[in-house]
């Protein structure tokens, strides 16, 4: 069943149609053609798809479009702010934190909800905000120092 | 001191992968693309009687159907050694892309194209396929049996390739006449890669040319492979990554689980573009893994605990098909039986068929599976002689220049320095043989070991580069080799920089593209930045040459008295930007380019890793508390780069000590089909880790740089289970030590 479903996409109005069917992440990928988000189980295991709903981070595989209605989305597409890059997404950058790259949208969307939520975390919280969210290259290393510096630049309003 | 070795300069990929910019393969979309779903076998072994595909193809939007009758009847090897297998060894080809016989659960058995992967998968539900099962075997001691069934006809059974020799001196007689032995034995599980972009293809064939966009990580070999498939001229197939590959591991050294020939052969049928993504039970069931297997060493030392006799034997299971065979075996032994002087060695590997996903490469490629058993064999011995593990390491690793059983140099080592740094990191000296008491023990361990900068000589290893000035001077690079996430292409950009002496700023590099770059084996082995900076510093060499010959030519100089630094040219009285130079050239018809053509030696790479674990005796769990990594990479000439490898290896080898294993049913199906069956770890899994990095700066690779990229996975499950020796005084010999293991050995 294809019905119109209207929701904010990174700030901007999206007034789509599409089968209720599908999950956010199909919609994003397939429907709007915005691969920044990445697939990486389909079944809420990994953390690849993270997007932010409604301030929370969500696995946007497991996330019936229909919910969306309505709903204010971000997604890494939607972290620059006039061509400048979110301080964590520079941290990720100078701290290494970067390999494969493919868990890292879904990492930085976690991060975001967290370090919005919570400014100051300590290095627990923020293995816990992205124990959802699978690496297999870091190790989590430099993916924890990136958040945790990120933090700082935020608070120190860089 | 140089400009831009040893910096930790960020990655040219940064941008486009923090901004969700950069393109993977499962991002690919092409105009009027179909999409591709596999069948795969349910039984481990079975002849298919009959395939059904009438109403398959009835389905709307339904495009291609194909099964092992309307596909090419090509024998390939889906790994790289199908090109790469060293003479005299030939290349095992045993498998179809499709087979009226299958032979693990997930074989493939029929794929469809259709206008939605809904659709394709639909359709896939109505083949209708007749089976005669047949009897399976999963063991590879019960494979080598008489009377097992057969997966393939071989000459020794179910053996693809001869068994792995090496024998150096006399082991059997050093051995019996030692005044010390220990024999130990070990059995290894099934790992994955679990990489975070499962296998995939975009094919588009049309015209007599095929262009594939694909996750494998040597886009020149898999270009071979699929040449071969498809019965096509190497020169009308173009394989390329677009450019990004979530990762690989090893998993993909060639054909990404055959995804690429899958997408091709239907993209030829329906004459449309085919995009074949494996979904995660896929990738954790049908791609490669880690070979799992049997292992045994025995040592010999005489009453001071110098070691006298070393022996390796090893029976790893292949699989249902050969991707790399002898060449895994030769590396478990070779590498293992290279960390210590050993005047009499020997080593037997064999691999051996049984009904279960191919073993292939995985990063470490036999070495992890080898140096955990010579490293149980040298802490037995420590035991027996009453000395301590770090001073028996020390007194018995390799010093550079001596001899060893490989065909290279023993060139470099800092191996010495990395056991007394990770030591001191651990606090060895106050925490091991510490007094235990209580439900929760804790305890150190240590291992050391060796890999290689490259494949020779396991398996074929050179590149060609080629490196182009620009007519305002900035520099163009281009390999064949991919960047599968290790971050070769920032460090090569590091090393063409440097040795031409461009400015960092204006050198971009194009990789992975076999249209684009000339041959390149590939990106395993830890050899990217070695070999493939070894290729880039000859062909920045003749293009300096030229620069300056020509220069000399204008200024009515000699080319020796001239430099290139920083993008200017100097010398003679005379200073000019190469940016002017290049100019003025262009307008004079001449162009500055360059190829490096190299075969690389090779160089050992050293690591001395320390972990401290916590054993939970009433519960049996394991918990690594501090670990410390100590690895002589030669020059770091990336040192973030080289601490995210080793980080992240550790990570891997953490997993393979502890969690992670695929087990089967008495029916062969695998029971760990996801990541959370596989129990792979998240971040509040992982123990603080200390990476060192121990320079020392080898003569043969690029600035002096050596292989890091496997080798931080090598010795750390022996490093793990060794602290848990040292905690409960239990050395266990089956890995992962999950609770149930850890419970029954403390029985």
């Amino acid at each position: 069943m294809i019905k119109r479903i209207r929701f904010h996409l990174n700030g901007e109005k999206k007034e789509i149609e599409a089968d209720v069917s599908l999950s956010l992440l199909d919609v994003l990928r397939d429907v709007l053609g915005m691969t920044g988000t990445k697939h990486g189980c389909g079944k809420g295991e990994c953390g690849a798809c993270t997007v932010i709903v409604n301030g929370k981070a969500v696995n946007s595989c497991l996330f019936p479009i229909m919910k969306a209605e309505g709903a204010e989305v971000l997604t890494v597409e939607g972290l620059q702010k006039g061509g400048e890059l979110h301080p964590i997404q520079q941290a990720f950058i100078d701290k290494g934190a970067v390999q494969c790259g493919y868990c890292t949208p879904g990492m930085l969307l976690s991060a975001k909800a967290l370090l919005d939520e919570n400014p100051s975390p300590t290095r627990l919280e923020v293995k816990a905000a992205i124990g959802g969210n699978i690496c297999r290259c870091t190790g989590y290393v430099k993916i924890e120092e990136a958040i945790l510096s990120a933090a700082e630049l935020i608070k120190e309003g860089r | 001191m140089y400009n831009y070795v040893g910096k930790s300069l960020p990655r040219q990929d940064g941008y486009d992968k923090v901004t969700g910019a950069g393109v993977f393969t499962h991002d690919v979309r092409l105009p009027d693309m179909l999409h591709a779903k596999v069948l795969r076998s349910p039984h481990a072994h079975a002849r298919i009687l009959s395939i059904d595909t009438s109403e398959a193809l009835a389905l709307e939007g339904v495009r291609a159907v194909v099964t092992w009758e309307n596909s090419p009847r090509v024998l390939f090897n889906a790994s790289d050694a199908h090109t790469g297998t060293m003479p005299p060894n030939k290349p095992v080809l045993d498998q179809y892309v499709f087979d009226n016989v299958v032979r693990y659960v997930g074989d493939e058995v029929a794929a469809v194209a259709a206008l939605t992967p809904g659709l394709a998968e639909k359709a896939c539900g109505l083949i209708k396929v007749e089976y005669e099962v047949l009897p399976a075997v999963f063991d590879p001691l019960e494979a080598m049996e008489e009377g097992a069934p057969d997966v393939h006809k071989t000459e020794l059974k179910n053996t693809p390739v001869p068994p792995f020799q090496i024998a150096i001196g006399n082991f059997q007689e050093a051995y019996e006449s030692s005044e010390y032995k220990v024999d130990v034995s070990m059995k290894v599980p099934v790992q994955k890669h679990a990489q975070l972009e499962t296998n995939a293809a975009v094919a588009d064939y049309r015209d007599g040319r095929l262009t594939v966009y694909s996750t494998t990580q040597s886009v020149h070999p898999t270009k071979q492979i699929l040449a071969l498939i498809m019965g096509m001229p190497e020169s009308k197939v173009r394989v390329l990554n677009p450019p990004y590959v979530g990762g690989a591991f090893g998993v993909r050294c060639g054909l990404s689980a055959k995804a690429e020939p899958i997408a091709a052969i239907l993209s030829r049928m329906a004459n449309k573009p085919v995009r074949c993504v494996y979904d995660r039970e896929e990738d954790f069931i049908a791609s490669d893994s880690r070979h799992s297997g049997y292992l045994q060493a025995k040592l010999g030392a005489d009453k001071d605990g110098v070691f006298q006799a070393l022996e390796i034997r090893g029976v790893l299971n292949k699989g249902a098909y050969t991707s790399f065979g002898v060449e895994v075996v030769g590396v478990m032994c070779a590498m293992s039986l290279a960390i210590y002087r050993v005047p009499n060695v020997a080593c037997h590997g064999r691999t051996v068929y049984t009904n279960v996903q191919a073993g292939g490469a995985m990063r470490g490629f036999g070495n992890p599976q080898g140096t955990a058993v010579v490293e149980m064999a040298v802490d037995a011995m420590a035991k027996k002689l009453n000395m301590d593990p770090k001073e028996i390491r020390l007194k018995n690793i390799l010093e550079a220049g001596d001899p060893w059983c490989l065909p290279f140099m023993n060139s470099s080592t800092a191996l010495a320095e990395c056991i007394e740094k990770a030591a001191e990191r651990i606090k060895w000296s106050e925490k091991r043989n510490a007094f235990k008491a209580g439900k929760i023990r804790r305890g150190v361990g240590l291992a050391v070991g060796n890999h290689v900068s490259n494949a020779w000589p396991f398996c074929v290893d050179f590149d060609s580069v080629y490196l182009r000035l620009e007519a305002d001077g900035s520099l163009q690079l281009a390999t064949g080799v991919p960047d599968i996430g290790q971050g070769s292409g920032t460090t090569l950009m590091q090393v063409a920089a440097e040795a031409l002496g461009s400015e960092f700023e204006t050198v971009a590099i194009t990789f992975s593209d076999t249209e684009t770059t000339p041959f390149d084996v590939g990106s395993h082995a830890s050899r990217t930045l070695y070999a493939v900076g070894i290729c880039i510093l000859e062909a920045a060499k003749d293009l300096k040459r030229q620069v300056l010959e020509y220069t000399a030519a204008m200024w009515g100089a000699r080319a020796e008295d001239l430099t290139l630094e920083r993008g200017v040219i100097r010398g003679a009285g005379g200073e000019t930007p190469l940016r002017e130079l290049c100019r003025e050239a262009h307008l004079l018809s001449k162009e500055f380019i360059a190829v490096g053509r190299t075969t690389p030696p090779n160089a050992p790479s050293w690591h001395a890793h320390a972990a401290e674990v916590e054993v939970d005796t009433e519960t049996g769990m394991v918990r690594v508390v501090k670990y410390v990594a100590a690895h002589d990479c030669g020059t770091a000439v990336n040192p973030q780069i080289v601490e995210g490898q080793i980080e992240g290896g550790v990570a891997m080898g953490i997993g393979y000590a502890l969690r992670e294993e695929i087990v089967r049913d008495e029916e062969g199906v695998p029971y760990n089909n996801g990541y959370h069956k596989y129990m792979l770890a998240t971040a509040g899994d992982m123990p603080e880790i200390e990476a060192i990095i121990v320079e020392c700066s080898d003569g043969s690779g690029p600035f002096g740089a050596k292989g890091v990229g496997e080798s931080a996975m090598v010795p750390s499950a022996p490093a793990i289970l060794a602290a848990v020796e040292d905690a409960v005084g239990v050395r266990y010999g089956e890995m992962p030590l999950t609770p149930e293991r850890v419970l029954n050995g403390l029985r």
